[in-house]
């Protein structure tokens, strides 16, 4: 088995440690891994922000790194990077038949973590040798609860971390409040939409927050810490990733 | 002013040049469940509806016969101290008459508007019978029609409906095949227990503008 | 570094509006307010959540549900792509049964048709119920005012909007009207209305409004209503109450007068069993409302009530214009209001924020689309794009979907501001170049030392200030992951 990392920008920039834990994890499950090192971003922002032509063009370039290397999957620790590829590059080339095959034919082979790892390697905790002390709420990205409809894979691994208790939270289907650039547009909803959702972690007991996507963890991190929260803020992969120290 | 001939042109023509087609994006919350749809048998028509209805706060009464939903709606309308009863103009309903007079409530059969207009309005019960009634959901099936005025069943605050149990139907896709493709009464009502609002803080309110205290008498 | 120099004196408004981040002012200001407004904040989390653990609760004893969804996508996508047939088919039929139909290209046409009906008729009191189709075109405010020669008393049925009504206030919320008013603010409009002090007690308020209406419905000339549904094939009309104010509307009243989006169309009755099963549920968390309401045309001879007169409009007002667009799936909506009740924007702000008779994420989508793109140009950005809307939509419309097209309708027609396009052309070139991507990343991690403080970027006016105003901006990492990746994992 050979996968491509698609590794999204913020990961890349902000928090690489997430990047690292993922190829600990794949080449601890006798995954090959290869980073295919002319990406940069899938486009996304441009996207949302209704700058089609421009993630088009985005797009392209993607298409055109991934196209060039030999994998049997493409790994993203994103559920909202992944779902830009795999349903929002049909979406986008709609009108463009040639390029709209590319595209399915590349989303067809994209693969959120967890779902790779549930679904595609069957790997479990118990065989990445997982442990966490705490007790711990998930978040579900929209895109990973919604498009690619990824609810159980993420709580079927993290179930099984030895020392990890996770614990249901209220309201746990709503969005955190990111959106892209929503976070910036529309400032203020989108951090009152946070603070719904750290009310909701408040009342959970949890002191660990972890989702698979990044991007909502930067911004309910940015509001926990501005709050005065100390809850430890990690990906699924640094949870998994025994060599992460469980992430502190 | 908008000509009908152009109103229609001109939506032709965007319905034949529009050269989008809707994609029907996939969903995750209503996958088809894994069990099949149930055919839903329901064993007991009669026990469904009133046990439906009943959770709605209206109130349902099996009679064994017709001597015995008389006695129901005698007795109903005693308990609510009324005065006067309108109901519709119905075979069914004729034999009501009587026992009512004996307890004391007069009984109002409208014939013409200006005679429903002017009792609806101020009688203390209105009956009337229902054309179907659907278990499922504990609705009653009002069809109007020659002597079965729509206030009979709305302005009265206490509402009570005779049908026979042979009239009660499973679902709701059923009472509507009743009408599909057929000709529609000029009014069908689908009406489901009491009137209720939760305008006000959510809470509820029940009798708000039609009867808040309904009763639906099964025969057989 | 501009970040050196003493903070300049700038209009925020204005550098927004150029910059990255694009005119959305009004959404977010109205927003925030709401969200701060705490009463506010927990009359919309009881209705919503209310209302979502309902339609949970009862489209999950429904094995059928999606099946049902599928029907009815398909069903109204059938109907748009023949509007023009089945609506010719409605009125026909209407017509058979001896009512009367009138084809509206805008709300000026309605008012104009109700204002000299009513004129003929010489209607003093004319009771409604509740309509969104009427609320859209502002019905009562402009009868009265371009037919004030009337002196017409229009009185609104629904507790709820008769509440609003009084109180000079617009719904906030397709199926709960006033779901923003507090017991206390609903108490004060009452005790106006009844000119002297009503106890703050739902019940004793409730019995009040039921009397003050019961006259009104026994008085009344005209009954306006809205349409949840018309039959092209019976020329029915289907509307749904709790309250009964619906079916007094239609049964009491010599005129009945009916105000329906041309969208509201569905070409067979046996559809109904599709639509009837989906709307309450989704909407009330109910199997059925308690009135569902078919009206077909004036009272039938030898029948004791019912209008007289019936009167179908069938309105455009900006519809027929979405038709063969990529936007015809938002006129597929039946208005249950699932959508607001599961959106985590409008939990938030409530639907006032929205400025618009539509609110909620069906109310972001169809706002600008009838009213024209440059109007309501905040809407299509008052959405994280969750998919929540479009997850609870009983009918499929992908209305996240829908958002993101109506954004780039507006970089299309170059709504989106300058600045922001020239961002995105930055953003663009940056990012298909990975050599331009490596040189900005490590430009940035420069340009943020001086800014670091506690392990964050400090707030600093500029392109972050949107998001450091209210939440910490972590840093650039000291090596990115590519550079790990070269150095060896």
């Amino acid at each position: 088995m050979r996968v491509a990392l698609f590794v999204p920008c913020y990961v890349d920039l902000i928090t690489p440690e997430v990047g690292v834990s993922v190829v600990r994890l794949l080449r601890k499950l006798g995954v090959e891994v290869i980073y295919p090192e002319g990406q940069t971003c899938c486009g996304q922002p441009a996207f949302n922000s209704g700058f089609f032509d421009e993630a088009r063009s985005v797009a392209r370039h993607f298409l055109d790194v991934f196209e060039g290397e030999r994998f049997d999957y493409v790994v993203c620790p994103s559920g909202s990077c992944a779902t830009m590829v795999s349903h929002y590059y049909p979406f986008l080339l709609e009108e463009r038949p040639a390029e709209r095959e590319r595209a399915e034919a590349m989303g067809g082979r994209v693969r959120e973590l967890s779902d790779f790892l549930v679904n595609v390697v069957g790997a479990n905790a118990g065989d990445l040798g997982a442990r966490y002390e705490g007790r711990a709420v998930f978040h579900t990205g929209c895109h990973g609860r919604r498009e690619l409809g990824l609810l159980e894979e993420p709580r079927e691994l993290l179930e099984g971390v030895e020392g990890l208790e996770l614990v249901e939270w209220p309201n746990e289907e709503l969005c955190c409040g990111f959106g892209g650039t929503f976070s910036v547009k529309m400032p203020d909803v989108s951090t009152a939409m946070a603070d719904e959702k750290i009310k909701a972690l408040e009342g959970s007991g949890a002191d660990t927050l972890i989702s698979g996507d990044s991007s909502c963890l930067m911004h309910l991190a940015g509001r926990l810490r501005r709050t005065g929260h100390d809850t430890r803020v990690l990906h699924l992969a640094q949870v998994l990733d025994p060599e992460n120290g469980g992430g502190k | 002013m908008a000509d009908r001939a152009e109103f229609l042109a001109s939506i032709r023509h965007r319905t034949r040049t529009g050269k989008y087609k809707p994609t029907h994006a996939p969903d995750v919350a209503w996958t088809p469940k894994e069990s099949p749809p149930e055919t839903r048998l329901i064993e007991d028509p009669s026990a469904r509806f009133i046990e439906k209805l009943e959770a709605l706060k209206g109130h349902g009464f099996r009679a064994e016969s017709g001597d015995e939903a008389r006695e129901y709606v005698v007795s109903l309308a005693r308990s609510r101290g009324a005065k006067l009863l309108v109901r519709w103009d119905d075979e069914e309903l004729a034999g009501f008459d009587a026992p009512l007079a004996d307890a004391g409530v007069e009984v109002a059969v409208p014939r013409d508007p200006e005679g429903l207009r002017e009792v609806a309005g101020r009688a203390d019960v209105g009956l009337s019978t229902a054309s179907w009634a659907i278990a499922e959901t504990g609705s009653l099936v009002l069809e109007s029609g020659q002597g079965r005025g729509r206030s009979v069943t709305l302005l009265p605050p206490t509402y009570v409906a005779v049908l026979r149990a042979d009239r009660i139907l499973g679902t709701v896709p059923e009472a509507i095949s009743k009408y599909a493709g057929g000709k529609v009464p000029a009014n069908v009502c689908f009406h489901t227990g009491p009137s209720r609002s939760g305008d006000i803080e959510m809470s509820l309110v029940v009798g708000m503008h039609g009867p808040g205290d309904v009763h639906v008498v099964v025969v057989g | 570094m501009e970040t050196k120099k003493p903070p300049r004196q700038r209009d925020t408004r204005d550098r927004r509006e150029e910059g990255i981040v694009s005119p959305v002012e009004g959404f977010n200001e109205r927003g925030r307010k709401a969200a701060g407004d705490k009463a506010l904040h927990d009359a919309i989390q009881l209705f919503t959540h209310k209302s979502v653990a309902g339609r949970n609760a009862v489209l999950n004893a429904l094995p059928e549900a999606p099946e049902l969804r599928e029907r009815a996508y398909g069903i109204k996508q059938r109907t748009m792509a023949n509007l023009d047939r089945y609506l010719e088919q409605m009125a026909d039929a209407v017509e058979d049964r001896g009512g009367n139909v009138f084809f509206a290209d805008d709300g000026e046409d309605v008012v104009r048709y109700i204002g000299e009906l009513a004129r003929r008729r010489g209607a003093k009191v004319i009771t409604k119920s509740k309509s969104m189709a009427t609320e859209e075109i502002e019905l009562n405010h402009r009868l009265e005012e371009d037919y004030a020669d009337l002196d017409l008393e229009i009185v609104e049925t629904d507790l709820g909007e008769w509440i609003a009504q009084l109180a000079g206030d617009t719904p906030s919320h397709i199926v709960g009207p006033i779901l923003h008013m507090n017991l206390e603010r609903v108490t004060k409009i009452l005790s106006g209305a009844a000119g002297e002090n009503l106890p703050p007690n739902v019940q004793a308020l409730a019995a009040f409004a039921r009397k003050r209406l019961r006259q009104k419905f026994l008085t009344a000339d005209v009954g306006i209503t809205g349409a949840n549904f018309g039959v092209a094939e019976t020329g029915t009309i289907v509307t749904v109450t709790n309250e009964g104010n619906g079916r007094l509307v239609t049964s009491v009243p010599p005129v009945h007068v009916v105000v329906m989006g041309i969208e509201k169309l569905i070409p067979r009755f046996e559809d109904l069993s599709v639509f009837t099963r989906l709307l309450a549920r989704s909407g009330t968390g109910q199997e059925l409302t308690v009135y569902t309401n078919f009206v077909t045309g004036p009272r039938a001879e030898g029948e004791l009530d019912g209008a007289e007169e019936f009167h179908l409009i069938l309105m455009d007002n900006g519809r027929s214009k979405l038709l063969g667009t990529p936007f015809e799936e938002a006129l597929y909506c039946i208005r249950c209001g699932a959508c607001l009740n599961v959106c985590p924007v409008y939990r938030q702000t409530g639907g006032h924020a929205y400025g618009s008779t539509y609110s909620g994420p069906i109310g972001a989508v169809i706002t600008p689309l009838l009213k024209g793109t440059d109007e309501a140009k905040d809407l299509p950005h008052a959405s994280s794009l969750c998919g929540a809307c479009w997850e609870a939509c009983p009918v499929g419309i992908p209305l996240h979907d829908l958002l993101l097209k109506l954004r780039n309708h507006q970089v299309e027609e170059g709504l989106a501001g300058k600045g922001q396009k020239a961002a995105f052309k930055v953003f663009e070139n940056t990012m298909k170049s990975p050599a331009l991507y490596n040189i900005s990343r490590k430009a940035g991690r420069l340009a943020q030392k001086p800014l670091l403080k506690d392990g964050s970027v400090k707030p600093v006016p500029g392109p972050t200030s949107g998001w450091t105003g209210s939440r910490d901006l972590p840093p650039l990492a000291k090596k990115s992951f590519r550079e790990l990746w070269k150095e060896g994992i």
